[in-house]
């Protein structure tokens, strides 16, 4: 039985290599064709400066995400959106398990130091703060409603790392995200398609909806980690 | 003010969007409701630009204004031709029988499976009428990541998961490479729309070696979505697993999008010149597919086998490059759609019914059920090619565009995909509802979790009305004006730029296709028919005669469930691929 499944891996890994050695091959025979590293050739650069200027959009990235490809962007938006209703769909309870009261545990690092419980609860504040002005200037800096919402998303989880999962648990009440998720996304989908290059609504809107769909995932995940046993 | 384009996309995404944020506190019905009143919008919407554009030339919209000038633009343009907006229309119509089968399932989560479902069906018309490469990929993404949840959907099987995860990953690869080739395709061109690629490349003259690669991969995630062989593992893994109205949108369309994309890039990119190695993988893929759809006892599998089949004649029709070769195709895609949903609605019924779709476990045991009978009969035989079934007119068709190219073999082929997809499906209904032939000495086979919660009532009206009801239009496509559709194939294959990138959209001039009803034509449909009666007698009487079963030992060896497997293909297919490509041209 092992000398069939040693020769089916074998057999595996040999179309595996004749695979990649072909498609390494034409793949640099791709590459090579290409504008040299470095040089000054940007078609749609170019253009994409030209365009947001042409609107008084100072930072051209957002001009590009919120206006010009502002289609592309609402795709992404909902592929976030898909991807966590993915996991409230396929984290959800089954049959064979049982979810264990929050309450009753004091999960996280338990042994956590008085300082970094002190600075965990300090620090919540300030990144709820740093979240919200990277929203705030996604039109004029690096940054906006993705990246923000990224933050704001990781900012509530600081409770976590001090160790207080009932904290955390207390302050993302799951329905509430999943409602702000959806609602944001429905405004993006009218400010995309009837609206485009509102950039401060729209940086704003992605904000929100990055933010709510980072604490739902994270929110499924600890469920699942912490809470949801196998009954058998 | 919205244009009916943009509104077809906006309508499902922000119904999906209300249903999610809503869905918890409404009631059942409400839900229902709500979701089917969004996809017949979006039925009414995509009838009124698909007639606009059939009469008027193809409807292009600019988002966000940022139309072209001089024939350059920044934008995302959608583009409603004939063919994207009756793709899209198809979806919509699929969308509704889906949920109309599910009307009273899927409690489960909140609204999640609606909402699913309308993103489901919102990415999938974005996929179709976008004009831009990379915005394809973005609405590919958005498609395959909403259809990895809906397969996974009754998480609770280990099955379940291991074919949604199958799908998930082998279509992942896929959307790398084609992602590697948009970056490749700019890299070269400077450009991302596909009228814009394609201007670019023709003021270059002949395309060169580096640029058919990075049009092959490009390519590779549609092929995969198309389950070409030998990126087609997936697709039968998934099918097995997911819930019959998922099913439905799958083969009905999902699948058939992947070659409308690759006709798309073809077409624009390329410029059309009939193409010899993809003819090659969609040869092998409509053989493979129609031999492993009469191994398979598991009627879903079977079903999903068959879809592989039909997906490589669509394929073989689009590497013609003619446009009375896409007005067949097209024709076969609608008829397919109807035929193909009904046959699945058939397997969810039984599902439903016996907690099982094993041929074998199910041997005699539906003889009451006379609908979903005749479901399996006429779908069947509209597999074969029954005339005036859209499978049959489109594959006449196709056979005729075929000849001035003298490939005799793609007659041949078309007859066996025909007999061997027909003929499983007949067979099935033979041992199933008339419990023909030995009865089964297998050990049982583990059962499935049915899709619903309670048993359904015996005659359950709102999961076989959709079903009738496809496969009524997919038996009588014959009905639609040919010269519309032959048009809608000239529209599709000229005249793409000028209405893109310089708002000149015209309304190509194109009689009518030559009418099917000739000797030969009817006698194509009659052939398959009789190979598919024979391959259905074979397989349930011909039990003595000698069996190739090495051949079948082989093949389902292949067909291991084991995703790196399936990832070794993949490379593999798309470094050939890509070298006959380079090689041939």
């Amino acid at each position: 039985m092992s000398k069939g499944v040693n020769g089916v891996r074998r057999l595996r890994l040999c179309l595996m290599a004749a695979g990649a050695l072909g498609f390494a091959a034409v793949f640099t025979l791709a590459v090579l064709g290409l504008q040299p590293f470095g040089g000054d050739v940007h078609p749609y650069g170019d253009r994409a400066v030209r365009a947001s200027l042409l609107r008084g959009t100072p930072n051209t990235v957002s001009s590009v995400n919120f206006d010009q490809r502002a289609l592309d962007t609402l795709g992404e938006e909902l592929i976030l959106v898909a991807s966590a209703l993915a996991v409230v769909v396929l984290l959800r309870m089954v049959r064979r398990e049982e979810e264990d009261e929050p309450g009753r545990h004091r999960y996280g690092p338990a042994d956590v130091f008085e300082a970094l419980r002190v600075t965990g609860y300090a620090l919540l504040p300030v990144t709820v703060l740093v979240g919200v002005y990277v929203v705030a200037h996604g039109q004029l800096s690096p940054g906006g409603g993705f990246q923000g919402g990224v933050v704001l998303g990781t900012a509530v989880h600081v409770l976590y790392l001090t160790g207080d999962y009932r904290a955390l648990d207390r302050i993302r009440p799951v329905p509430l995200f999943e409602g702000g998720e959806a609602v944001a996304a429905a405004a993006f989908v009218v400010l995309a398609l009837a609206f485009a290059g509102l950039i401060i609504p729209m940086n704003a809107v992605v904000g929100v909806e990055v933010g709510c769909a980072f604490i739902l995932v994270l929110a499924k995940f600890f469920e699942q980690a912490l809470l949801v046993r196998e009954t058998g | 003010m919205l244009s009916a384009v943009e509104l077809a996309l906006a309508v499902p995404f922000v119904t999906a969007m209300v249903l999610a944020a809503a869905g918890r506190w409404l009631p059942r019905v409400v839900v229902d409701a709500v979701a089917m009143a969004a996809a017949l919008t979006v039925i009414g919407l995509l009838g009124v630009v698909l007639w606009r554009a059939v009469r008027h030339g193809t409807v292009v919209v600019w988002l966000g204004g940022w139309g072209p000038h001089g024939g350059i633009s920044n934008g995302i343009p959608l583009v409603a031709d004939p063919f994207a907006a009756g793709l899209a229309l198809v979806v919509a119509v699929l969308t509704v029988a889906a949920l109309m089968f599910s009307w009273r399932y899927f409690t489960e989560v909140q609204a999640i499976f609606h909402v699913l479902m309308l993103m489901f069906l919102g990415a999938m018309c974005a996929f179709a009428l976008t004009g831009d490469v990379f915005d394809a990929f973005v609405f590919f993404e958005l498609m395959s990541t909403v259809a990895y949840v809906l397969t996974g959907y009754r998480a609770e099987e280990a099955r379940t998961v291991h074919g949604a995860l199958n799908f998930g990953v082998v279509n992942s690869i896929g959307a790398y490479l084609t992602l590697t080739g948009i970056a490749l395709m700019y890299g070269r061109t400077g450009e991302l729309g596909f009228a814009a690629i394609g201007e670019r490349v023709r003021a270059a003259g002949e395309p060169d070696a580096g640029l058919l690669v990075a049009f092959t991969l490009l390519c590779t995630g549609f092929l995969v979505k198309a389950a070409a062989v030998p990126f087609h593992f997936w697709l039968a893994d998934a099918h097995a697993v997911a819930p019959t109205p998922v099913c439905v949108l799958f083969s009905g369309i999902m699948v058939e999008l992947g070659v409308y994309a690759v006709a798309r890039a073809h077409w624009t990119i390329l410029g059309g010149t009939a193409d010899a190695v993809l003819a090659g993988f969609g040869a092998v893929t409509m053989l493979l597919g129609g031999v492993m759809c009469v191994l398979q006892p598991h009627i879903k599998r079977l079903l999903a086998y068959s879809t592989i089949s039909h997906v490589g004649l669509l394929l073989t029709c689009v590497a013609l490059m003619r446009a009375d070769a896409l007005t067949g195709a097209a024709f076969y895609l609608l008829g397919h759609a109807g035929v193909k949903s009904a046959l699945f609605i058939g397997a969810g019924m039984l599902l439903n019914r016996f907690q099982t779709v094993d041929e074998t476990e199910l041997h005699g045991r539906a003889r009451g059920m006379r609908v979903t009978s005749c479901l399996f009969l006429l779908g069947g035989l509209g597999l074969a090619g029954l005339p005036p079934g859209g499978m049959w007119l489109g594959k006449v068709l196709a056979e005729r565009a075929a000849e001035p190219y003298g490939w005799w073999w793609f007659t041949v082929l078309g007859l066996l995909a025909a007999g061997l997809t027909g003929g499983a499906v007949l067979r099935v209904w033979l041992r199933v509802f008339h419990g023909a032939g030995a009865a089964p000495t297998r050990h049982p086979v583990e059962h499935e979790d049915a899709e619903t919660a309670e048993p359904t009532p015996r005659k359950p009206l709102p999961m076989l009305v959709p079903g009738v009801l496809l496969l009524g239009g997919g038996l009588l496509t014959v009905v639609l004006p040919a010269s519309a559709v032959a048009g809608g194939a000239e529209v599709f294959t000229t005249g793409y730029t000028e209405a893109v990138l310089y708002g000149e959209a015209s309304v190509a001039p194109a009689g009518r296709p030559p009418s099917p009803w000739t000797f030969s034509g009817v006698a194509s449909g009659l052939a398959g028919i009789v190979a598919a009666l024979a391959v259905a007698a074979l397989g349930v009487w011909g039990g003595r005669l000698p069996q190739p079963a090495r051949l079948g030992t082989v093949l389902r060896g292949l067909h291991s469930g084991h995703v790196g497997d399936y990832i070794a293909w993949v490379l593999a297919g798309i470094a050939l691929f890509a070298v006959l490509t380079v090689v041939t041209r």
